[in-house]
């Protein structure tokens, strides 16, 4: 892409969102305005300027938000890789086996009607008041919908692509690796992305319940000294994590499942045309026939 | 695979489906089994992991003889369906609103893809501080945890309305509201319902969070208490009895999918059939 074509699309970019920032600036004003003049009582709805006043605070002046922010990443993060191994491993046997699905899916099932959230404080009794705890539940809950969506992809009769495979004389494994996983990831990464989510609430609730360090028990301290400013600057920053999280995940998405858009297929394919010109360069040097 | 193994008789003459529950069974007794000898030998820690028989002494202790979990239960879930109406209405017709209206849409999407990322439970501490302790600060998070999904679904059905058949509402002069009401939401019942079967079971883990910040009554306090008490049998049966109260939430919208959108299955559709074949001969 040239600069200038660039240029241009970052400035019309700019010009799309200078009406949403305008919505934003009128709401924020009539929020404080409405505030000051005690329409809203202050002790329910914080004013703007001091939710920003303890966003300067916890973030830049004193810094103490970092290091909860980072241990409830870790902890949504740990559980989420948790549940999905576990949640993957168990798809591919139930996909591959159909005795191992018959006997297993039922306590799947029974693992999804209820809500995990309930399982919280067993957790803690289980696994302490540290982060295994957390990431115990964080599993616990991002197990399901990353099983069910891995599962189903495996599973999705594509028959006319099977046949094509079969009379090419290909393997069980290659049939595996090469047309049912490549076909399952689209809806695999929509499950991790559900997961993903879902782990963070659930790192979030196990604090609430029982931890010494975490957002989540930032949050309910200041709610609990009435700090209401604070702990909407707390909730932000669990605002931020939940945009961390989903936005890297579908950044993997789009690298992973390159086919489905356009551009990325086009880079894809270019990256592969340019490997070929080495190869074939290599090889034109080195004076050998392929 | 021959056809007749399929569903008819299997070895030694028992039906396939026969010998697949028993299969089920097995195991689940094996496991349950294994658990019992594992806690009895002192493999598991009686403290931590109670035995099964404990357990089901528990469900008896709760249910019958004391029968103190009624009360919690009927409490929770007395929240759980006023936050959960409360919410779900809210989201459709907020939904539907925006949905309609192209402006609302662009101007509310970035608000909603804030909201979206942030875990909505997390403000349940928030909201208990605002609102004091009692059952109308646990009633708001529920709504706050239920609005979601309905919202944004009901906004999508809205959204990816069928061109073609807009276009013959429009050329036959039907207005707004009838475009709403005739096409639009039949159209999105499905997507919604959907929605809602994902808020009603969000508004369980919501009664739950609220109950385990606040623990004056309530399936979730109980549960809290047990477990501190290290009374894990008794918090074992709360769980399994979430386990059956999330089971029949699940079946209960299940079967109101299928009533509410009848077309889309036979037996609703021979209802309908039959009602307005009746209406008419009167």
């Amino acid at each position: 892409m040239s600069a200038p074509f660039g240029q241009l699309q970052w400035l019309r970019a700019c010009y799309r969102a200078l009406p949403h920032l305008g919505l934003f600036a009128l709401l924020i004003a009539a929020w404080e305005v409405l505030v000051r003049t005690g329409v809203i009582a202050s002790i329910m709805v914080p004013r703007p300027s001091s939710i920003g006043a303890s966003i300067v605070e916890l973030y830049f002046v004193k810094g103490t938000i970092w290091r909860h922010f980072f241990i409830t990443l870790g902890e949504a993060v740990g559980g989420f890789l948790i549940g999905a191994a576990i949640a993957v491993a168990l798809a591919i046997g139930s996909s591959l086996w159909e005795p191992f699905r018959r006997y297993v899916s039922p306590y799947a099932v029974v693992l999804n009607v209820t809500p995990g959230i309930a399982l919280t404080p067993i957790i803690i009794a289980w696994f302490g008041f540290g982060m295994g705890s957390k990431m115990a539940l964080a599993a616990i809950i991002s197990f399901f919908p990353i099983f069910v969506n891995t599962l189903t992809g495996l599973t999705q009769p594509d028959t006319e692509r099977e046949e094509l495979f079969r009379s090419l004389g290909s393997s069980e494994r290659q049939v595996f690796w090469m047309l049912r996983v490549p076909s399952a990831l689209p809806l695999m990464f929509a499950g991790f992305k559900i997961g993903l989510t879902t782990a963070l609430i659930g790192a979030v609730v196990a604090e609430f319940a029982q931890a010494t360090e975490g957002v989540g028990v930032l949050m309910s301290r200041f709610s609990f000294q009435l700090n209401m400013g604070a702990s909407i600057a707390t909730l932000l920053s669990m605002t931020l994590i939940g945009l961390i999280l989903f936005y890297s995940m579908e950044f993997l998405d789009d690298r992973t499942v390159f086919w489905r858009r356009e551009e990325r297929r086009a880079a894809a394919s270019r990256n592969r045309a340019r490997a070929w010109k080495r190869y074939a360069k290599l090889n034109s040097k080195s004076g050998s026939s392929i | 695979m021959p056809a007749p193994a399929m569903h008819g008789e299997g070895r030694n003459g028992v039906p396939l489906r026969t010998r697949r529950i028993l299969m089920h069974a097995g195991i689940f007794l094996t496991l349950v089994l294994a658990w019992e000898i594992g806690a009895r030998a002192g493999y598991l820690d009686p403290l931590f992991y109670p035995r099964p028989t404990a357990i089901v002494d528990s469900f008896i202790r709760i249910y019958i003889t004391q029968g103190n979990i009624w009360r919690h239960l009927y409490v929770s879930l007395g929240l759980v369906f006023a936050g959960f109406a409360a919410g779900s209405i809210l989201g459709i017709v907020l939904g539907s609103l925006v949905g309609f209206n192209a402006l609302a849409r662009r101007f509310v999407k970035p608000y909603v893809l804030v909201l979206e990322a942030t875990p909505r439970i997390a403000v349940a501490p928030l909201l208990i501080a605002a609102l004091g302790f009692g059952a109308q600060s646990k009633i708001a998070i529920i709504m706050l945890v239920c609005f979601f999904a309905p919202f944004i679904n009901t906004l999508a059905g809205v959204v990816n309305v069928n061109e073609e058949k807009l276009e013959l509402f429009n050329s036959l002069g039907a207005s707004k509201f009838q475009i709403l009401t005739k096409l639009v939401l039949p159209e999105a019942v499905p997507v919604i319902m959907a929605g809602e079967r994902l808020a009603l079971t969000a508004s369980l883990s919501g009664v739950l969070v609220a109950e385990f910040i606040q623990r004056d009554q309530g399936i979730g306090s109980l549960i809290l208490i047990y477990t501190r008490n290290l009374n894990m049998a008794s918090a074992f049966a709360c769980i399994f009895t979430l386990t059956v109260v999330g089971f029949l939430i699940f079946k209960g919208m299940e079967m109101l999918d299928r009533y509410i959108a009848f077309w889309n299955n036979e037996t609703g559709m021979a209802r309908v059939g039959a009602a307005r074949k009746a209406r008419w001969e009167n």
